[in-house]
Protein backbone atom coordinates (compact mmCIF):
# COMPACT_ATOMS: atom_id res chain seq x y z
CA UNK A 1 0.00 0.00 0.00
CA UNK A 2 2.81 2.38 0.92
CA UNK A 3 4.54 1.47 -2.34
CA UNK A 4 1.39 2.18 -4.32
CA UNK A 5 1.11 5.59 -2.71
CA UNK A 6 4.75 6.34 -3.45
CA UNK A 7 4.23 5.47 -7.11
CA UNK A 8 1.11 7.60 -7.29
CA UNK A 9 2.87 10.56 -5.72
CA UNK A 10 5.78 10.17 -8.12
CA UNK A 11 3.44 10.27 -11.09
CA UNK A 12 1.55 13.21 -9.64
CA UNK A 13 4.57 15.27 -8.68
CA UNK A 14 5.88 15.26 -12.22
CA UNK A 15 2.63 16.44 -13.70
CA UNK A 16 1.64 20.03 -13.13
CA UNK A 17 -1.93 19.38 -12.08
CA UNK A 18 -1.20 19.41 -8.37
CA UNK A 19 -0.51 23.13 -8.72
CA UNK A 20 -4.29 23.54 -8.90
CA UNK A 21 -4.39 23.24 -5.13
CA UNK A 22 -3.20 26.86 -5.11
CA UNK A 23 -5.87 28.25 -7.41
CA UNK A 24 -8.92 28.22 -5.19
CA UNK A 25 -7.15 29.40 -2.01
CA UNK A 26 -5.54 32.17 -4.06
CA UNK A 27 -8.83 33.36 -5.56
CA UNK A 28 -10.40 33.21 -2.11
CA UNK A 29 -7.48 35.23 -0.82
CA UNK A 30 -8.32 37.94 -3.34
CA UNK A 31 -11.97 37.81 -2.27
CA UNK A 32 -10.86 38.11 1.35
CA UNK A 33 -8.65 41.08 0.58
CA UNK A 34 -11.35 42.79 -1.45
CA UNK A 35 -14.13 42.53 1.10
CA UNK A 36 -14.44 45.18 3.70
CA UNK A 37 -15.02 44.48 7.35
CA UNK A 38 -15.83 48.11 8.04
CA UNK A 39 -18.73 48.72 10.40
CA UNK A 40 -18.48 45.32 12.05
CA UNK A 41 -17.47 44.71 15.63
CA UNK A 42 -13.81 43.78 15.70
CA UNK A 43 -14.36 40.31 17.15
CA UNK A 44 -16.31 39.34 14.01
CA UNK A 45 -13.54 40.35 11.57
CA UNK A 46 -12.00 36.89 11.25
CA UNK A 47 -15.19 34.91 10.88
CA UNK A 48 -16.73 37.34 8.42
CA UNK A 49 -13.64 37.17 6.24
CA UNK A 50 -13.67 33.39 6.62
CA UNK A 51 -17.26 33.25 5.43
CA UNK A 52 -16.57 35.51 2.47
CA UNK A 53 -13.60 33.41 1.47
CA UNK A 54 -15.35 30.09 1.98
CA UNK A 55 -18.26 30.92 -0.23
CA UNK A 56 -16.69 30.64 -3.71
CA UNK A 57 -14.24 28.09 -2.41
CA UNK A 58 -16.63 25.60 -0.85
CA UNK A 59 -19.70 26.15 -2.99
CA UNK A 60 -17.92 25.99 -6.30
CA UNK A 61 -14.21 25.27 -6.42
CA UNK A 62 -13.97 22.50 -3.87
CA UNK A 63 -16.59 20.24 -5.51
CA UNK A 64 -15.07 21.01 -8.90
CA UNK A 65 -11.57 20.19 -7.70
CA UNK A 66 -12.64 16.76 -6.46
CA UNK A 67 -13.61 16.06 -10.05
CA UNK A 68 -10.53 17.57 -11.64
CA UNK A 69 -8.11 15.72 -9.38
CA UNK A 70 -9.94 12.39 -9.69
CA UNK A 71 -10.12 12.69 -13.44
CA UNK A 72 -6.46 13.57 -13.56
CA UNK A 73 -5.05 10.72 -11.51
CA UNK A 74 -6.95 8.41 -13.85
CA UNK A 75 -6.12 10.39 -16.95
CA UNK A 76 -2.51 9.36 -17.29
CA UNK A 77 -3.47 5.74 -16.81
CA UNK A 78 -6.08 5.91 -19.55
CA UNK A 79 -3.82 7.72 -21.99
CA UNK A 80 -0.68 5.61 -21.69
CA UNK A 81 -2.29 2.23 -21.06
CA UNK A 82 -1.23 2.35 -17.43
CA UNK A 83 -4.24 0.41 -16.09
CA UNK A 84 -3.15 -2.60 -18.09
CA UNK A 85 0.38 -2.41 -16.77
CA UNK A 86 -0.70 -1.89 -13.18
CA UNK A 87 -3.20 -4.74 -13.34
CA UNK A 88 -0.51 -7.11 -14.62
CA UNK A 89 1.79 -6.20 -11.73
CA UNK A 90 1.62 -7.94 -8.37
CA UNK A 91 -0.63 -5.33 -6.75
CA UNK A 92 -4.21 -5.83 -5.69
CA UNK A 93 -6.76 -3.81 -7.59
CA UNK A 94 -8.57 -2.82 -4.44
CA UNK A 95 -5.44 -1.27 -3.01
CA UNK A 96 -4.66 0.47 -6.27
CA UNK A 97 -8.11 2.05 -6.25
CA UNK A 98 -7.69 3.04 -2.63
CA UNK A 99 -4.30 4.62 -3.37
CA UNK A 100 -5.84 6.74 -6.11
CA UNK A 101 -8.60 7.85 -3.74
CA UNK A 102 -6.15 8.71 -0.99
CA UNK A 103 -4.04 10.83 -3.30
CA UNK A 104 -7.07 12.93 -4.23
CA UNK A 105 -8.12 13.19 -0.56
CA UNK A 106 -4.62 14.39 0.21
CA UNK A 107 -4.74 17.05 -2.50
CA UNK A 108 -8.08 18.36 -1.22
CA UNK A 109 -6.66 18.33 2.29
CA UNK A 110 -3.74 20.52 1.20
CA UNK A 111 -6.17 22.83 -0.55
CA UNK A 112 -7.99 23.30 2.75
CA UNK A 113 -4.75 24.01 4.59
CA UNK A 114 -3.86 26.59 1.98
CA UNK A 115 -7.25 28.22 2.38
CA UNK A 116 -6.67 28.59 6.11
CA UNK A 117 -3.22 29.97 5.38
CA UNK A 118 -4.84 32.40 2.97
CA UNK A 119 -7.30 33.55 5.58
CA UNK A 120 -4.47 34.04 8.03
CA UNK A 121 -2.54 36.13 5.51
CA UNK A 122 -5.56 38.33 4.82
CA UNK A 123 -5.87 39.02 8.55
CA UNK A 124 -2.18 39.83 8.84
CA UNK A 125 -2.39 42.13 5.83
CA UNK A 126 -5.40 43.94 7.25
CA UNK A 127 -3.85 43.93 10.69
CA UNK A 128 -6.72 42.35 12.61
CA UNK A 129 -6.06 42.92 16.29
CA UNK A 130 -8.12 40.06 17.72
CA UNK A 131 -6.81 36.53 18.05
CA UNK A 132 -7.24 34.10 15.16
CA UNK A 133 -10.20 31.79 15.88
CA UNK A 134 -8.21 28.61 15.34
CA UNK A 135 -10.82 26.21 16.56
CA UNK A 136 -13.73 27.37 14.44
CA UNK A 137 -11.64 27.74 11.31
CA UNK A 138 -9.78 24.44 11.68
CA UNK A 139 -12.97 22.54 12.36
CA UNK A 140 -14.62 24.29 9.43
CA UNK A 141 -11.83 23.38 7.04
CA UNK A 142 -11.74 19.80 8.29
CA UNK A 143 -15.53 19.40 8.02
CA UNK A 144 -15.35 20.76 4.52
CA UNK A 145 -12.74 18.15 3.67
CA UNK A 146 -14.86 15.41 5.19
CA UNK A 147 -17.84 16.54 3.14
CA UNK A 148 -15.73 16.25 -0.02
CA UNK A 149 -14.99 12.55 0.48
CA UNK A 150 -18.26 11.25 -1.02
CA UNK A 151 -17.75 13.52 -4.01
CA UNK A 152 -14.24 12.15 -4.48
CA UNK A 153 -15.57 8.61 -4.28
CA UNK A 154 -18.18 9.31 -6.94
CA UNK A 155 -15.82 11.20 -9.22
CA UNK A 156 -13.26 8.40 -8.95
CA UNK A 157 -15.87 5.88 -10.06
CA UNK A 158 -16.80 8.05 -13.03
CA UNK A 159 -13.18 8.78 -13.94
CA UNK A 160 -12.13 5.15 -13.81
CA UNK A 161 -15.00 4.00 -15.98
CA UNK A 162 -14.75 6.63 -18.71
CA UNK A 163 -11.48 7.04 -20.47
CA UNK A 164 -12.38 10.50 -21.69
CA UNK A 165 -11.38 13.46 -19.57
CA UNK A 166 -14.43 15.52 -20.49
CA UNK A 167 -17.10 13.06 -19.40
CA UNK A 168 -16.27 12.98 -15.67
CA UNK A 169 -15.83 16.75 -15.75
CA UNK A 170 -19.28 17.16 -17.27
CA UNK A 171 -20.82 15.04 -14.52
CA UNK A 172 -18.96 17.12 -12.02
CA UNK A 173 -20.12 20.45 -13.36
CA UNK A 174 -23.70 19.31 -13.85
CA UNK A 175 -23.96 18.41 -10.19
CA UNK A 176 -21.96 21.32 -8.83
CA UNK A 177 -23.62 24.23 -10.58
CA UNK A 178 -27.10 23.73 -9.02
CA UNK A 179 -25.31 24.31 -5.70
CA UNK A 180 -25.90 28.02 -6.06
CA UNK A 181 -29.65 27.45 -5.98
CA UNK A 182 -29.80 24.47 -3.67
CA UNK A 183 -27.68 26.13 -1.01
CA UNK A 184 -30.47 28.61 -0.43
CA UNK A 185 -33.02 25.88 0.04
CA UNK A 186 -33.65 24.85 3.61
CA UNK A 187 -35.42 21.71 2.45
CA UNK A 188 -33.00 20.30 -0.14
CA UNK A 189 -29.71 21.82 0.89
CA UNK A 190 -28.96 19.44 3.74
CA UNK A 191 -29.52 16.38 1.54
CA UNK A 192 -27.62 17.36 -1.57
CA UNK A 193 -24.10 15.87 -1.43
CA UNK A 194 -22.57 18.63 -3.55
CA UNK A 195 -23.83 21.27 -1.14
CA UNK A 196 -22.21 19.60 1.84
CA UNK A 197 -18.70 21.07 1.59
CA UNK A 198 -20.14 24.56 1.83
CA UNK A 199 -22.64 23.75 4.56
CA UNK A 200 -19.93 21.97 6.50
CA UNK A 201 -17.53 24.87 6.33
CA UNK A 202 -19.99 27.45 7.56
CA UNK A 203 -19.82 27.96 11.29
CA UNK A 204 -23.18 27.72 12.99
CA UNK A 205 -24.00 30.65 15.14
CA UNK A 206 -27.27 29.39 16.58
CA UNK A 207 -26.93 27.24 19.63
CA UNK A 208 -27.63 23.60 18.99
CA UNK A 209 -27.61 20.64 21.31
CA UNK A 210 -24.63 18.80 19.89
CA UNK A 211 -22.35 19.59 17.04
CA UNK A 212 -19.04 17.79 16.83
CA UNK A 213 -18.06 19.41 13.60
CA UNK A 214 -19.88 22.11 11.78
CA UNK A 215 -22.27 19.51 10.57
CA UNK A 216 -25.29 18.15 12.36
CA UNK A 217 -24.92 14.49 13.26
CA UNK A 218 -27.91 13.75 11.09
CA UNK A 219 -26.30 15.17 7.97
CA UNK A 220 -22.98 13.58 8.81
CA UNK A 221 -24.35 10.10 9.07
CA UNK A 222 -27.09 10.09 6.50
CA UNK A 223 -25.85 12.31 3.72
CA UNK A 224 -22.08 12.28 4.00
CA UNK A 225 -21.37 8.80 5.30
CA UNK A 226 -24.28 7.30 3.42
CA UNK A 227 -23.26 8.65 0.05
CA UNK A 228 -19.60 7.90 0.78
CA UNK A 229 -20.38 4.25 1.48
CA UNK A 230 -22.57 3.97 -1.58
CA UNK A 231 -20.05 5.53 -3.96
CA UNK A 232 -17.08 3.70 -2.46
CA UNK A 233 -18.84 0.35 -2.67
CA UNK A 234 -19.91 0.98 -6.26
CA UNK A 235 -16.40 2.12 -7.20
CA UNK A 236 -14.61 -0.83 -5.62
CA UNK A 237 -16.95 -3.43 -7.04
CA UNK A 238 -16.76 -1.91 -10.45
CA UNK A 239 -12.98 -1.57 -10.51
CA UNK A 240 -12.23 -5.03 -9.15
CA UNK A 241 -14.47 -6.66 -11.74
CA UNK A 242 -13.48 -4.39 -14.63
CA UNK A 243 -11.92 -6.01 -17.69
CA UNK A 244 -8.81 -4.11 -18.58
CA UNK B 1 2.26 -31.67 -11.23
CA UNK B 2 4.11 -31.28 -14.52
CA UNK B 3 6.73 -29.05 -16.04
CA UNK B 4 4.46 -26.66 -17.88
CA UNK B 5 5.06 -23.01 -17.07
CA UNK B 6 1.73 -21.99 -18.57
CA UNK B 7 -1.09 -24.46 -18.85
CA UNK B 8 -4.65 -23.56 -19.71
CA UNK B 9 -7.50 -26.02 -19.87
CA UNK B 10 -10.58 -25.33 -21.93
CA UNK B 11 -9.97 -21.61 -21.73
CA UNK B 12 -13.00 -19.84 -23.14
CA UNK B 13 -14.04 -16.22 -23.45
CA UNK B 14 -17.43 -15.24 -24.68
CA UNK B 15 -18.46 -11.68 -25.48
CA UNK B 16 -22.21 -11.65 -26.00
CA UNK B 17 -22.88 -14.72 -28.06
CA UNK B 18 -19.55 -14.87 -29.89
CA UNK B 19 -16.69 -17.01 -28.71
CA UNK B 20 -13.56 -14.90 -28.94
CA UNK B 21 -11.50 -17.67 -27.37
CA UNK B 22 -12.89 -21.18 -27.52
CA UNK B 23 -11.56 -24.16 -25.56
CA UNK B 24 -7.91 -23.22 -25.80
CA UNK B 25 -5.39 -25.54 -24.16
CA UNK B 26 -2.20 -23.56 -24.15
CA UNK B 27 0.86 -25.48 -23.01
CA UNK B 28 4.21 -23.76 -22.60
CA UNK B 29 7.23 -25.66 -21.33
CA UNK B 30 10.11 -24.20 -19.37
CA UNK B 31 12.85 -22.49 -21.34
CA UNK B 32 10.87 -22.41 -24.57
CA UNK B 33 10.21 -19.47 -26.81
CA UNK B 34 6.58 -20.15 -27.52
CA UNK B 35 5.30 -18.41 -30.63
CA UNK B 36 1.62 -17.71 -30.38
CA UNK B 37 0.43 -17.17 -33.90
CA UNK B 38 -2.78 -16.20 -35.53
CA UNK B 39 -4.31 -13.68 -37.85
CA UNK B 40 -5.50 -10.37 -36.44
CA UNK B 41 -8.57 -10.82 -34.31
CA UNK B 42 -8.06 -14.55 -33.80
CA UNK B 43 -8.07 -14.25 -30.02
CA UNK B 44 -4.37 -13.95 -29.22
CA UNK B 45 -4.58 -10.81 -27.16
CA UNK B 46 -7.74 -11.93 -25.37
CA UNK B 47 -6.02 -15.19 -24.43
CA UNK B 48 -2.98 -13.31 -23.17
CA UNK B 49 -5.14 -10.90 -21.18
CA UNK B 50 -6.83 -13.82 -19.49
CA UNK B 51 -3.49 -15.48 -18.77
CA UNK B 52 -2.34 -12.26 -17.08
CA UNK B 53 -5.55 -11.87 -15.12
CA UNK B 54 -6.62 -8.69 -16.91
CA UNK B 55 -9.78 -10.33 -18.18
CA UNK B 56 -11.91 -13.00 -16.57
CA UNK B 57 -12.30 -16.29 -18.44
CA UNK B 58 -15.88 -17.33 -19.16
CA UNK B 59 -14.82 -20.93 -18.65
CA UNK B 60 -11.66 -22.93 -18.15
CA UNK B 61 -8.64 -22.76 -15.90
CA UNK B 62 -5.20 -21.17 -16.05
CA UNK B 63 -2.18 -22.47 -14.21
CA UNK B 64 1.12 -20.61 -14.23
CA UNK B 65 4.14 -22.17 -12.52
CA UNK B 66 1.61 -24.84 -11.53
CA UNK B 67 -0.40 -22.32 -9.51
CA UNK B 68 -4.03 -21.49 -10.10
CA UNK B 69 -4.37 -17.94 -11.39
CA UNK B 70 -7.72 -17.58 -9.66
CA UNK B 71 -6.20 -18.14 -6.24
CA UNK B 72 -2.55 -17.12 -6.43
CA UNK B 73 -2.71 -14.28 -8.93
CA UNK B 74 -0.46 -11.85 -7.09
CA UNK B 75 2.26 -14.34 -6.24
CA UNK B 76 2.28 -15.53 -9.86
CA UNK B 77 2.43 -12.01 -11.28
CA UNK B 78 5.53 -11.31 -9.19
CA UNK B 79 7.47 -13.63 -11.48
CA UNK B 80 5.89 -12.54 -14.74
CA UNK B 81 6.89 -9.65 -16.95
CA UNK B 82 4.50 -8.56 -19.64
CA UNK B 83 3.90 -6.25 -22.54
CA UNK B 84 0.35 -6.35 -23.87
CA UNK B 85 -0.64 -4.93 -27.26
CA UNK B 86 1.01 -1.54 -27.11
CA UNK B 87 3.52 -0.37 -24.51
CA UNK B 88 2.21 1.34 -21.38
CA UNK B 89 3.91 4.53 -20.35
CA UNK B 90 3.43 7.84 -18.62
CA UNK B 91 4.20 10.50 -21.18
CA UNK B 92 5.00 13.21 -18.66
CA UNK B 93 7.65 11.10 -16.95
CA UNK B 94 11.11 10.32 -18.23
CA UNK B 95 12.08 6.77 -19.16
CA UNK B 96 13.89 6.47 -15.86
CA UNK B 97 10.90 7.70 -13.85
CA UNK B 98 8.58 5.38 -15.74
CA UNK B 99 10.73 2.46 -14.68
CA UNK B 100 10.98 3.85 -11.16
CA UNK B 101 7.18 3.95 -10.88
CA UNK B 102 7.03 0.25 -11.64
CA UNK B 103 10.16 -0.59 -9.68
CA UNK B 104 8.63 0.75 -6.47
CA UNK B 105 5.66 -1.58 -6.93
CA UNK B 106 7.89 -4.57 -7.63
CA UNK B 107 10.26 -3.70 -4.82
CA UNK B 108 13.20 -4.39 -7.12
CA UNK B 109 16.63 -2.91 -6.39
CA UNK B 110 17.29 0.54 -7.88
CA UNK B 111 20.32 -0.72 -9.80
CA UNK B 112 17.98 -2.90 -11.84
CA UNK B 113 16.69 0.19 -13.67
CA UNK B 114 20.10 0.91 -15.18
CA UNK B 115 20.50 -2.76 -16.02
CA UNK B 116 17.26 -2.99 -17.99
CA UNK B 117 17.90 0.37 -19.64
CA UNK B 118 21.20 -0.90 -20.94
CA UNK B 119 19.65 -4.21 -22.06
CA UNK B 120 17.25 -2.32 -24.34
CA UNK B 121 19.89 0.34 -25.09
CA UNK B 122 17.96 3.32 -23.80
CA UNK B 123 20.58 4.49 -21.33
CA UNK B 124 21.28 7.66 -23.28
CA UNK B 125 17.62 8.62 -23.47
CA UNK B 126 16.77 7.77 -19.87
CA UNK B 127 16.37 11.39 -18.83
CA UNK B 128 14.00 12.40 -21.61
CA UNK B 129 10.21 12.55 -21.23
CA UNK B 130 8.67 9.52 -22.88
CA UNK B 131 6.11 11.53 -24.84
CA UNK B 132 8.93 12.50 -27.21
CA UNK B 133 9.93 8.88 -27.83
CA UNK B 134 9.44 7.09 -31.12
CA UNK B 135 7.23 4.04 -31.16
CA UNK B 136 10.28 1.80 -31.30
CA UNK B 137 11.75 3.45 -28.20
CA UNK B 138 8.46 3.13 -26.34
CA UNK B 139 8.36 -0.52 -27.33
CA UNK B 140 11.86 -0.99 -25.97
CA UNK B 141 10.91 0.82 -22.80
CA UNK B 142 7.95 -1.54 -22.52
CA UNK B 143 10.28 -4.51 -22.75
CA UNK B 144 12.57 -2.92 -20.18
CA UNK B 145 9.58 -2.56 -17.85
CA UNK B 146 8.67 -6.20 -18.42
CA UNK B 147 12.22 -7.24 -17.49
CA UNK B 148 12.40 -5.04 -14.41
CA UNK B 149 11.29 -7.63 -11.88
CA UNK B 150 13.70 -10.33 -13.09
CA UNK B 151 10.79 -12.42 -14.34
CA UNK B 152 10.86 -16.16 -14.92
CA UNK B 153 8.18 -15.83 -17.52
CA UNK B 154 7.96 -13.10 -20.10
CA UNK B 155 4.73 -12.52 -21.99
CA UNK B 156 5.09 -10.28 -25.01
CA UNK B 157 2.10 -9.49 -27.17
CA UNK B 158 3.13 -8.35 -30.65
CA UNK B 159 6.44 -6.91 -29.44
CA UNK B 160 7.61 -5.96 -32.91
CA UNK B 161 4.42 -4.21 -33.97
CA UNK B 162 5.17 -0.93 -35.65
CA UNK B 163 8.94 -1.29 -35.54
CA UNK B 164 11.25 -0.70 -38.45
CA UNK B 165 13.30 -3.64 -39.80
CA UNK B 166 16.37 -2.90 -37.69
CA UNK B 167 14.18 -2.53 -34.61
CA UNK B 168 12.54 -5.87 -35.37
CA UNK B 169 15.89 -7.60 -35.68
CA UNK B 170 17.08 -6.00 -32.46
CA UNK B 171 14.04 -7.13 -30.48
CA UNK B 172 14.23 -10.57 -32.04
CA UNK B 173 17.85 -11.03 -31.02
CA UNK B 174 16.97 -9.79 -27.55
CA UNK B 175 14.16 -12.31 -27.22
CA UNK B 176 16.31 -15.13 -28.55
CA UNK B 177 19.09 -14.42 -26.10
CA UNK B 178 16.83 -14.46 -23.09
CA UNK B 179 16.19 -18.17 -22.47
CA UNK B 180 19.89 -18.91 -22.97
CA UNK B 181 21.26 -16.20 -20.73
CA UNK B 182 18.65 -15.95 -18.02
CA UNK B 183 16.62 -19.15 -18.27
CA UNK B 184 13.47 -17.18 -18.94
CA UNK B 185 10.48 -18.78 -20.60
CA UNK B 186 8.88 -16.58 -23.23
CA UNK B 187 5.42 -16.46 -24.71
CA UNK B 188 5.45 -14.18 -27.69
CA UNK B 189 2.52 -13.52 -29.96
CA UNK B 190 2.54 -12.34 -33.53
CA UNK B 191 0.54 -12.46 -36.70
CA UNK B 192 3.71 -12.87 -38.73
CA UNK B 193 4.84 -16.43 -39.22
CA UNK B 194 8.09 -15.38 -40.82
CA UNK B 195 9.00 -13.64 -37.58
CA UNK B 196 8.18 -16.64 -35.42
CA UNK B 197 10.13 -18.96 -37.72
CA UNK B 198 13.24 -17.10 -36.73
CA UNK B 199 12.90 -17.29 -32.99
CA UNK B 200 10.24 -19.67 -31.72
CA UNK B 201 10.95 -23.21 -30.60
CA UNK B 202 7.29 -24.08 -30.08
CA UNK B 203 4.32 -22.71 -31.94
CA UNK B 204 0.64 -22.50 -31.22
CA UNK B 205 -1.61 -21.34 -34.02
CA UNK B 206 -4.96 -19.90 -33.14
CA UNK B 207 -7.70 -19.06 -35.59
CA UNK B 208 -11.21 -17.82 -34.87
CA UNK B 209 -10.67 -18.47 -31.18
CA UNK B 210 -9.60 -22.07 -31.60
CA UNK B 211 -6.17 -23.59 -31.24
CA UNK B 212 -5.61 -25.39 -34.51
CA UNK B 213 -1.98 -26.39 -34.16
CA UNK B 214 0.35 -26.71 -31.23
CA UNK B 215 3.71 -28.38 -31.51
CA UNK B 216 7.36 -27.68 -32.14
CA UNK B 217 8.36 -25.54 -35.08
CA UNK B 218 10.16 -28.51 -36.66
CA UNK B 219 6.92 -30.51 -36.71
CA UNK B 220 5.31 -27.61 -38.49
CA UNK B 221 8.17 -27.61 -40.98
CA UNK B 222 7.74 -31.32 -41.68
CA UNK B 223 4.32 -30.53 -42.98
CA UNK B 224 5.92 -28.65 -45.77
CA UNK B 225 6.20 -31.80 -47.88
CA UNK B 226 7.73 -31.26 -51.23
CA UNK B 227 6.71 -32.42 -54.66
CA UNK B 228 8.52 -32.54 -57.96
CA UNK B 229 7.03 -30.85 -60.96
CA UNK B 230 8.10 -31.60 -64.45
CA UNK B 231 7.49 -29.48 -67.51
CA UNK B 232 7.41 -31.41 -70.73
CA UNK B 233 6.50 -30.82 -74.36
CA UNK B 234 3.13 -32.54 -74.35
CA UNK B 235 1.79 -32.58 -70.80
CA UNK B 236 -1.36 -34.58 -71.42
CA UNK B 237 0.16 -37.40 -73.40
CA UNK B 238 3.09 -37.74 -71.05
CA UNK B 239 0.96 -37.84 -67.93
CA UNK B 240 -1.21 -40.59 -69.47
CA UNK B 241 1.91 -42.50 -70.34
CA UNK B 242 3.27 -42.18 -66.80
CA UNK B 243 -0.05 -43.28 -65.31
CA UNK B 244 -0.12 -46.30 -67.59
CA UNK B 245 3.34 -47.23 -66.32
CA UNK B 246 1.97 -47.22 -62.84
CA UNK B 247 3.34 -43.94 -61.42
CA UNK B 248 1.06 -41.87 -59.29
CA UNK B 249 1.20 -38.50 -60.95
CA UNK B 250 -1.03 -35.49 -61.12
CA UNK B 251 -1.08 -32.80 -63.76
CA UNK B 252 -2.44 -29.51 -64.86
CA UNK B 253 -2.07 -27.68 -68.17
CA UNK B 254 1.58 -26.88 -67.67
CA UNK B 255 3.10 -29.33 -65.26
CA UNK B 256 3.18 -32.90 -64.19
CA UNK B 257 3.41 -33.40 -60.42
CA UNK B 258 5.01 -36.32 -58.70
CA UNK B 259 4.45 -36.46 -54.97
CA UNK B 260 6.33 -38.28 -52.20
CA UNK B 261 8.88 -39.88 -54.37
CA UNK B 262 12.38 -41.07 -53.83
CA UNK B 263 15.29 -39.71 -55.84
CA UNK B 264 15.62 -43.12 -57.48
CA UNK B 265 12.06 -43.06 -58.72
CA UNK B 266 12.46 -39.57 -60.16
CA UNK B 267 15.60 -40.67 -61.98
CA UNK B 268 13.72 -43.65 -63.34
CA UNK B 269 10.87 -41.50 -64.59
CA UNK B 270 13.20 -39.09 -66.30
CA UNK B 271 15.18 -41.88 -67.93
CA UNK B 272 12.01 -43.50 -69.30
CA UNK B 273 10.71 -40.18 -70.60
CA UNK B 274 13.97 -39.46 -72.34
CA UNK B 275 13.95 -42.91 -73.90
CA UNK B 276 10.47 -42.21 -75.22
CA UNK B 277 11.64 -39.07 -76.98
CA UNK B 278 9.84 -36.63 -74.69
CA UNK B 279 11.37 -33.18 -74.40
CA UNK B 280 11.86 -32.30 -70.77
CA UNK B 281 12.11 -28.57 -70.16
CA UNK B 282 12.26 -28.39 -66.40
CA UNK B 283 12.42 -30.61 -63.35
CA UNK B 284 11.77 -28.57 -60.21
CA UNK B 285 11.12 -29.17 -56.58
CA UNK B 286 8.10 -27.32 -55.25
CA UNK B 287 8.21 -26.87 -51.51
CA UNK B 288 5.22 -25.65 -49.55
CA UNK B 289 6.37 -22.71 -47.52
CA UNK B 290 5.42 -22.39 -43.88
CA UNK B 291 3.32 -19.46 -44.89
CA UNK B 292 1.27 -21.62 -47.20
CA UNK B 293 0.77 -24.15 -44.41
CA UNK B 294 -0.23 -21.34 -42.12
CA UNK B 295 -2.72 -20.08 -44.67
CA UNK B 296 -4.12 -23.57 -45.14
CA UNK B 297 -4.44 -24.05 -41.39
CA UNK B 298 -6.10 -20.73 -40.78
CA UNK B 299 -8.39 -21.11 -43.77
CA UNK B 300 -6.82 -18.44 -45.92
CA UNK B 301 -7.97 -15.48 -43.89
CA UNK B 302 -4.50 -14.76 -42.60
CA UNK B 303 -2.80 -11.46 -43.05
CA UNK B 304 0.82 -12.21 -43.61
Amino acid sequence: MVRLLRTELLKLRKSSIWLLIFVSPFLSLLVGLGETTAGLPEEEYWLTTYQWMSFPHAALFLPLLTGVFSAFVCRYEHVGGGWKQLAALPVSRGKLYLAKLLVVCLLIFYTQILLVAGLFSVGQWKEFQVAFPWETVAIGAFSGWLACLPLIALQMLVSVSWSSFAAPMAVNVIFTLPNILILNSETYGPYYPWAQPFLAMMPHTETESFRALHISMETLFIVILGSLMLFLFAGFTYFIRKEI
Amino acid sequence: MNDYIIETNGLTKKYGSTYVVNQVDLKVKKGEIYGFLGPNGAGKTTTIRMVLGLARPTKGSIHIFGKDMKKDKLSVLKKVGSLVEYPSYYGHLTAYENLEAVRILLDAPKSRIDEVLSIVRLTNDAKRPVKGFSLGMKQRLGIATALLGNPELLILDEPTNGLDPSGIIEIRELIKSMPKEHGITILVSSHLLSEMEQMATQVGIISKGKMIFQDSISTLRQRSSSKIRIKVSDTEAVSKKLLSWGYKVGSNENYIFVENTSDREIAEIIRKLVNHQCSIYRVEEEKKSLEQIFLELTGGEASL
